[in-house]
């Protein structure tokens, strides 16, 4: 994070394009549009930029009140998911001479385009706007010269033709402002690549493409399946009452584990009050979807080994290849988030079945708690992330 | 602040999912959106919130809907205790409505002649509904009240709409609308003359504050539910013609030609029925043009869902500038 020195110093520079005043303390658009602008870097300066609230245009501290709220505020312009692919921020308080402010530290990204709620935002100069084709197709190819995510690199030997257009285009739908869908002029090639999907340099899909719009993405991704067995005990020597492959795009196989999981579950109606009369089930479905969806989130795809759901008769088990990633360690779980699949990340919200990030699993542990099932269990080494779902106590 | 109330003498036509979907839409487009729930049926509120809160609300624990509020006036203990404005989204709040408002009717009606001898006690009970959404509006600093109230011409209604600015109707294209709309205009002109009235009698340092009672008709919005399936295409174009005259009749006292239902200023919008939309937003409780592939918005829902949020976003809109406010 940036020091008061550094700090003082690129204030007083006042025709700096790395740094964005404001005075309001609750503009979440115009916040939300210069993070957008700062991780694209259209300018190519490679070092973060700021955004400093509470100061006026001179950069003069006007002496807000930076209270724990404000900063939390501005640490949820990452996790409500309204900028895409999730940015890198820092959000601080710093003591200024003239008074506090408070200031968000925006890295520029390793997978622009970003988005703000569908339109591409970048900075050019004092201005600040939503980017032209042209500047976006600069954006797409200064991506492809980064070091990058596994989940947008290229897959060597698949073409465009093992993809499902009709799929990307109602996909496309969710997460790109009507208007510029209206005004396009792009190819195809461009669509996709724009949002991660597509390779132009190789000319072939990108692994996040492959997983979402692939007619059959286990022909190149070995290990995109889920593993689903239905066991009648607790040891997985017995003979299983049902089991299932589940593969295909990322939204069927979504679907199908709704259903499988909501087949599942047994729920049967008690009445605790005259007014109510609850539904009460062996395990919370929430609870079960929380932990899936990190599973098919946060595994390394690079893994020939499937997400494996074994649903014995006291427990469930869920298994993720790949153990923790980045800065999330067993004892930060809950706090921390880190995106080894950030485009992937991106998609599961566009699909709606992420609404708020990072907090996945604090569901699944209170909703656990609240239908009175003992805790999750997590084991988690270098290779594998493991969830173990304790039955309902009867 | 402005307040808006839909008002309708006839039942189903799709009022409250009107009132709950154009709520979502203001937040949405940033305007800060309070949603107060005066019908004693409280279908609003069972659409924003799920049972299980809903049962918190109505608990003896929480007593925090719009009944709760007006208690201690029905008990003459005192005056309206502060409303709670209940959280749905970041710009959208809801005073929760509850079955037990019915009870407050009498209370109304007894209360209506008692405010030309000029009683004080009697203007705190008419004004009550205005003043508890101006606290609750205040609570939230909401620029825009919404106002969903039951189909009859009672004393609750009559105290609900003479906290509104506006009214909207909406319509069905069939013979018990256009019949409540011959109803319903009178009954209007009655209530805001009468409350004029009133007013005058009102002593200047009550320190009570009380509406203008403009209820001011915007205009209509036709509902097409499925009234073509069930009946034949001659009937329902039969009943759309009228619409426009009877309108101007009931509502504007003028009897000039009408124009077509298309053509007609006082037309806010022909909604269409979103069939395979609402029994997936009320599953995912949420609002139809908010519905995801998660939902089971896919193939070509996607653009149903689309098309749905530009005809509430024009809609919003068109009603918000009446009521003086932008929508972006």
């Amino acid at each position: 994070m940036i020091t008061k020195e550094e700090l003082t110093a690129l204030m007083a520079d006042l025709e700096s394009d790395r740094i964005e005043r404001t005075e309001s303390v609750n503009n979440t658009d115009k916040f939300s549009q210069a993070v957008c602008a700062f991780a694209n870097d259209l300018p190519n300066h490679k070092r973060p930029g700021y955004l400093v609230i509470g100061v006026d245009k001179l950069g003069k501290p006007c002496g807000i009140n930076v209270t724990e709220q404000l900063l939390e505020n501005l640490g949820a312009l990452r996790s409500n998911g309204n900028i895409q692919p999730l940015p890198v921020i820092h959000v601080a308080k710093i003591t200024l001479e003239g008074g506090d402010v408070a200031v968000v530290e925006v890295q520029p990204s390793d997978l622009p385009p970003l988005r703000y709620k569908g339109q591409v935002w970048v900075r050019v100069g004092p201005r600040k706007a939503t980017a032209s084709e042209q500047e976006e197709r600069i954006l797409t190819e200064k991506r492809i010269s980064k070091a990058r995510s596994y989940d947008a690199s290229p897959v060597g030997e698949a073409s465009l033709t093992d993809l499902s257009l009709t799929q990307f285009q109602a996909y496309r739908q969710e997460v790109i402002d009507p208007e510029v869908i209206a005004a396009n002029h792009r190819s195809v090639e461009d669509q996709l690549a724009s949002l991660r999907f597509f390779d132009n340099q190789h000319h072939v899909p990108t692994v996040a493409g492959m997983l979402l719009f692939g007619k059959n993405p286990r022909f190149y991704l070995p290990g995109a399946y889920i593993q689903f067995l239905r066991l009648p005990g607790n040891t997985l020597t017995d003979r299983p009452d049902d089991e299932a492959e589940i593969s295909g795009d990322l939204l069927s196989v979504l679907r199908e584990l709704d259903i499988r999981v909501a087949a599942n579950i047994q729920k049967r109606p008690e009445s605790t009050s005259i007014l109510r009369e609850k539904n009460t089930a062996d395990y919370p479905d929430v609870a079960i979807r929380e932990i899936l969806l990190n599973a098919i989130m946060h595994r390394d795809y690079q893994s020939n080994t499937p997400v494996k759901l074994y649903w014995f008769s006291d427990h469930i088990e869920i298994h993720s290849p790949g153990g923790l990633y980045g800065e999330v360690t067993p004892a930060t779980l809950e706090k921390r988030s880190s995106y080894r699949n950030p485009v992937l990340a991106e998609a599961m919200k566009a699909l709606g079945y992420v609404n708020r990030y990072g907090y996945g699993i604090q569901r699944a542990k209170s909703a656990m708690e609240k239908n009175g099932n003992p805790p999750i269990q997590f084991e988690v080494d270098e290779r594998i992330f493991l969830a173990t779902l304790p039955v309902r106590n009867v | 602040m402005k307040t808006i109330a839909f008002f309708n003498n006839k039942g189903g036509v799709g009022k409250t999912s009107l009132v709950y979907h154009l709520a979502w839409m203001y937040a949405d487009r940033g305007i800060r959106t309070l949603a107060i729930d005066l019908d004693p049926q409280a279908n609003l509120s069972a659409m924003f919130l799920d049972e299980e809160r809903l049962a918190d609300l109505w608990d003896d624990s929480e007593r925090s809907t719009i009944y709760d509020s007006l208690l201690p006036l029905m008990n003459r203990t005192g005056d309206i205790a502060p409303p709670h404005v209940e959280q749905i989204a970041e710009k959208l709040g809801l005073v929760c409505g509850n079955l037990a408002l019915s009870r407050f009717e009498d209370l109304l009606s007894e209360n209506w002649p008692k405010c030309l001898d000029g009683q004080q006690a009697a203007f705190r009970v008419i004004t009550a509904f205005h003043r508890i959404i101006e606290a609750a509006a205040q609570a939230m600093t909401a620029e825009l009240v919404l106002i969903d109230v039951g189909p009859n011409l009672g004393a609750i209604n009559r105290s609900a709409l003479i906290a509104s600015e506006q009214v909207v109707l909406p319509l069905a294209p069939d013979l018990f609308s256009i019949q409540g709309l011959k109803n319903l205009g009178p009954t209007l002109q009655d209530w805001r003359k009468g409350w004029r009235k009133r007013l005058d009698e009102l002593p200047s340092n009550a320190g009570i504050s009380a509406p203008s009672g403009n209820m001011t008709p915007i205009g209509y919005v036709v509902m097409q539910h499925g009234i073509r399936d069930s009946r034949p295409v001659k009937a329902y174009s039969r009943w759309m013609e009228k619409i426009p005259g009877v309108y101007r009749q009931a509502l504007l006292n003028e009897q000039e030609q009408p124009v077509s239902v298309t053509e007609d200023p006082y037309t806010l919008a022909l909604l269409k029925h979103y069939r395979s939309l609402m029994p997936l937003a009320m599953e995912a409780n949420k609002p139809m043009f908010f519905l995801k592939p998660v939902d089971g918005a896919i193939g070509a829902h996607v653009e149903a869902v689309r098309a749905c949020y530009n005809d509430f976003h024009t809609l919003a809109r068109k009603i918000a500038g009446y009521a003086g406010i932008a929508v972006s």
